[in-house]
């Protein structure tokens, strides 16, 4: 149920040269209408960022060829660096294209309106259910299946770094100053940000046996 | 805390993570349960869970805990402050193409998500030193784990039986 992970690679993704490139004719539009209601679908789509991103494939590369594969994946890939959720960027993004501003609203309003009318009406199940008696039953139920599924979505994240490798000792770290030294997690996420910056960037797929030393 | 500081405190983080929402959960942990004791851990596992169970974007449970602490200005509020980054967007497609394959935002991103990983584990260990008090929790939990992850059972089925499970356990003698 994850949106993506952060990890750019994935998005660049590599174009079958020439075959599939559909050429897209200016004249195809996307009308307001038409913008609401493929951002509606892509909200209500489950499977979190994955899953709105195959509606918004489907709706706009394939059937109705109003967007080429190559400038999906282009503006799939700038939307993963917009420091929001990457499908608001998405939503940002075509709504601009086909709309303007006022499309930009439209599209964000559209993607936006069933997790927040959901999410509302069960935190208001929660009020209620915390007046009851069924509100004791929730650390024995609720609460500990929510906990297993930050773990599964800390594991989903992670699934490439648990190996001996770099990347193991940055977690690693940052799992040790949180828990034990009880440094702000905020300040932590920044310095890993920063050696990631130095030190992860472009190493592809075959360093499985590199070891380091030391997390200094 | 008031309600501008609850939506600065969201914008910051939404952006620190780049919109991820699991990953926002230890600063939230750190900041909402732990230093201002505004939120209970228990108020920010169920908004966790609700983003599980919902369609759309995973970031959206701050709207819950928005709610939660004021209200419906409060679930506006939070959902705007992680709506509106979203429009860095647009002058990234104009002409800034470039960024996308700039090392240092590559690397920048992937240090942040192996950090976050690290960060992430770590609040589950505070967050269940507070929660999971009694045996059958951990009967759940781990119950959970395995459906999810070894049996790959969808999310509502695997939520329906933990809870299930955990009841069965309660009222069994």
């Amino acid at each position: 149920m994850d949106k993506p992970t952060i990890y750019p690679d994935q998005s660049r993704t590599t174009l079958k040269t020439g075959l599939q490139k559909h050429k897209v004719k200016d004249s195809i539009r996307v009308t307001k209408g038409e913008l609401f209601l493929i951002f509606l679908k892509a909200g209500l789509a489950f499977g979190g960022g994955l899953g709105i991103l195959a509606v918004l494939e489907d709706e706009l590369v394939s059937k109705r060829r109003a967007v080429t594969r190559e400038e999906f994946l282009t503006i799939y890939g700038i939307g993963r660096i917009v420091p929001s959720g990457t499908m608001t960027a998405l939503a940002v993004a075509y709504g601009y294209k086909f709309g303007g501003m006022p499309g930009t609203v439209i599209a964000l309003l559209a993607l936006s309106i069933p997790v927040f009318v959901l999410t509302i009406v069960l935190t208001i199940a929660y009020h209620y259910l915390r007046n009851s008696r069924l509100f004791g039953l929730l650390p024995i139920t609720i609460m500990p299946a929510a906990l297993a599924l930050i773990v599964v979505a800390a594991l989903k994240l992670g699934k490439d770094i648990f190996r001996p490798s770099r990347e193991l000792i940055i977690a690693g770290v940052a799992f040790a100053l949180a828990l034990v030294v009880r440094v702000n997690p905020a300040i932590i996420l920044l310095v890993g940000g920063a050696v990631g910056a130095f030190i992860l960037q472009g190493n592809e797929e075959g360093k499985t046996t590199k070891k380091k030393g030391g997390g200094r | 805390m008031n309600l501008w500081r609850l939506a600065l405190l969201i914008a910051l983080f939404n952006i620190m993570t780049f919109g991820n929402g699991p990953v926002m959960i230890p600063l939230l942990q750190t900041h909402l349960v732990e230093g201002t004791r505004v939120l209970t851990e228990d108020q920010l596992l169920y908004a966790f869970t609700i983003a599980r169970v919902t369609p759309g974007q995973a970031n959206f449970y701050v709207a819950s805990i928005g709610y939660m602490l004021y209200g419906m200005p409060g679930a506006i509020v939070a959902t705007l402050a992680i709506i509106l980054p979203g429009y860095i967007m647009i002058p990234l497609m104009h002409g800034f193409e470039h960024l996308r394959d700039s090392h240092w935002i590559e690397g920048f991103t992937k240090g942040l998500t192996v950090t976050s990983v690290g960060l992430i584990l770590a609040a589950v260990i505070q967050i269940a030193r507070g929660t999971l008090t009694q045996p059958i929790a951990w009967v759940v939990l781990i119950a959970m784990l395995l459906m999810t992850q070894l049996l790959r059972w969808n999310i509502f089925v695997a939520l329906a039986t933990a809870i299930c499970l955990g009841l069965l356990f309660k009222w069994l003698p």
